[in-house]
């Protein structure tokens, strides 16, 4: 009786371990750019519509990365268009300014952080690839880049264009 | 009263730390092939040559799209810190300024203002950086795209600050304003990156202007060739240069004996004091070395905006 009532709080145990590590992975890849980002349209005024891929052994957890890989790259990494869909360049050019700010980004992309102000996600736009070990997912976001430079540049991480006139 | 004075004592200071570059002017315009293009141009015989020129009134009066894309840019800029100078709006205030000034005259002598030809010439609208749009709408078949160029110029050095384009996916239904206001909005913020790295460059390196140093034509004798302590005035100018510009950056394009054009002159933000610098305050140094000894040479300054100024030798 006794061991039949632990095996329930094993597994419990054992898929929130699976769910923090999968998720703990997500991030450092989220840090390393293992993600791709493709312009999806151009947006209407104060955002960029972009298709966000990212990859987990977990969907669920794939899925909830792109929305924070969509907002990290519009910051870090910019993006490529096709098509008459423009491509963009990063908010944060300056070579180093992750590691320079990283108290400030760590907390900004903590799970939970400020960076869910700035993405929406647009619904039944959903892909997954099965790529055996892992699983690639993509999705269509839309992320508020006016806003997002505005906080951006009020943290002291990037200068206003007016910034020194 | 103490607060109130230690708080513009503080207010002082903090304006001598925290010194601010003069703000450049951003005027949208369209490019001429746009206006030449679009019939919004005139032409007159200068010498039995036909010279085509844009004519920006016809274009902002009979052109609505041009209207659209100018408030939208403007929107776009002001949103960055950067409101700009409206082409349509300054042409209006100068025709306004005209009438008002010829309006004026003195209440005893009845006499008008005065007004020296190089006024009238200078009377139009300006501004320190220049964006020309340039668009264009193609149909094939039911389909149409749009080609769009946005491209920025430093007024007085004619350089190329920076500039976005591109064309629209080919669409059936959009109209060509909407095409138009699409492009903008996809295209504004790789403009403002160049802009942006146009201003860093600036602040790193100095703003970037062209002086001229010119003789008056008096029969005094005075030249860039007169010599003081066995140097000619040409060679001590250099000199000034060197010692005045920002890591001593600065080409000369042409040297003769009544005139210099110095180009790529980098000059600093600010001065000594902590106050914005332009080309004429610049000048105006140069200008109180030469009126002192051993030289006591009368100087004119012609200013001609944020990056341009001439200085004239031998009377004022």
């Amino acid at each position: 009786m006794r061991r039949t009532s632990i095996y329930p709080l094993l597994f419990a145990c054992l898929f929130m371990t699976a769910c923090g590590t999968a998720k703990k992975l997500a991030d450092t890849q989220t840090q390393q750019f293992r993600y791709e980002m493709e312009c999806a349209g151009n947006g209407v005024q104060g955002t960029y519509l972009v298709k966000v891929w990212s990859f987990s052994n977990r969907i669920d957890v794939a899925l909830e990365q792109c929305r924070k890989n969509a907002v990290h790259g519009v910051i870090f990494k910019g993006y490529t268009g096709r098509d008459g869909c423009v491509s963009q360049r990063s908010i944060a050019r300056t070579p180093g300014v992750e590691m320079e700010h990283r108290e400030f980004f760590d907390s900004f992309f903590a799970d939970g952080g400020e960076w869910q102000k700035y993405v929406t996600l647009t619904e039944g736009t959903q892909e997954v690839i099965d790529l055996g070990k892992e699983y690639k997912v993509g999705m269509v976001v839309s992320v508020a880049k006016d806003d997002l430079r505005r906080a951006l540049e009020a943290a002291g991480i990037v200068r206003s264009l007016s910034a020194g006139f | 009263m103490k607060r109130i004075i230690l708080g513009l004592v503080l207010a002082l200071m903090c304006g001598n730390l925290f010194p601010q570059a003069k703000k450049p002017t951003l005027m949208v315009v369209p490019s001429d092939a746009w206006c030449i293009q679009n019939g919004y141009a005139t032409t007159y015989d200068n010498q039995g040559i036909q010279v085509v020129l844009p004519d920006y009134q016809a274009a902002f009066q009979n052109n609505m799209d041009l209207k659209l894309v100018v408030a939208k840019i403007d929107d776009l800029m002001a949103e960055r810190g950067f409101p700009l100078k409206n082409l349509e709006q300054t042409m209006r205030s100068i025709a306004q300024r005209e009438a008002e000034d010829n309006m004026i005259t003195g209440k005893n002598s009845g006499a008008s203002l005065l007004e020296n030809p190089l006024d009238k010439i200078s009377n139009v609208a300006k501004a320190d950086i220049i964006i020309e749009i340039t668009w264009d709408v193609k149909k094939t078949g039911p389909k149409s795209t749009l080609s769009f160029i946005m491209e920025a110029k430093d007024a007085y050095t004619n350089k190329s600050i920076g500039g976005a384009s591109g064309t629209s996916e080919p669409t059936f239904s959009s109209e060509p304003v909407v095409l138009l206001e699409e492009a903008v909005l996809a295209h504004i913020d790789n403009f403002n990156v160049r802009l942006q790295n146009h201003f860093d460059d600036l602040f790193a390196n100095g703003r970037e202007v062209s002086l001229e140093i010119r003789v008056f034509d008096n029969d005094e004798g005075i030249d860039l060739e007169s010599e003081y302590d066995g140097m000619e005035l040409a060679e001590i100018i250099d000199e000034w240069m060197e010692a005045n510009t920002v890591q001593g950056r600065f080409s000369k394009l042409d040297a003769s004996e009544s005139l210099i054009r110095y180009e790529q002159v980098r000059i600093p933000l600010y001065k000594e004091s902590g106050a914005a610098m332009d080309t004429e305050s610049f000048a105006r140094q140069l200008h109180t070395m030469l009126r002192k000894e051993p030289y006591n040479l009368p100087v004119k300054i012609i200013n001609r905006g944020l990056g341009r100024t001439i200085l004239v030798i031998g009377d004022k």
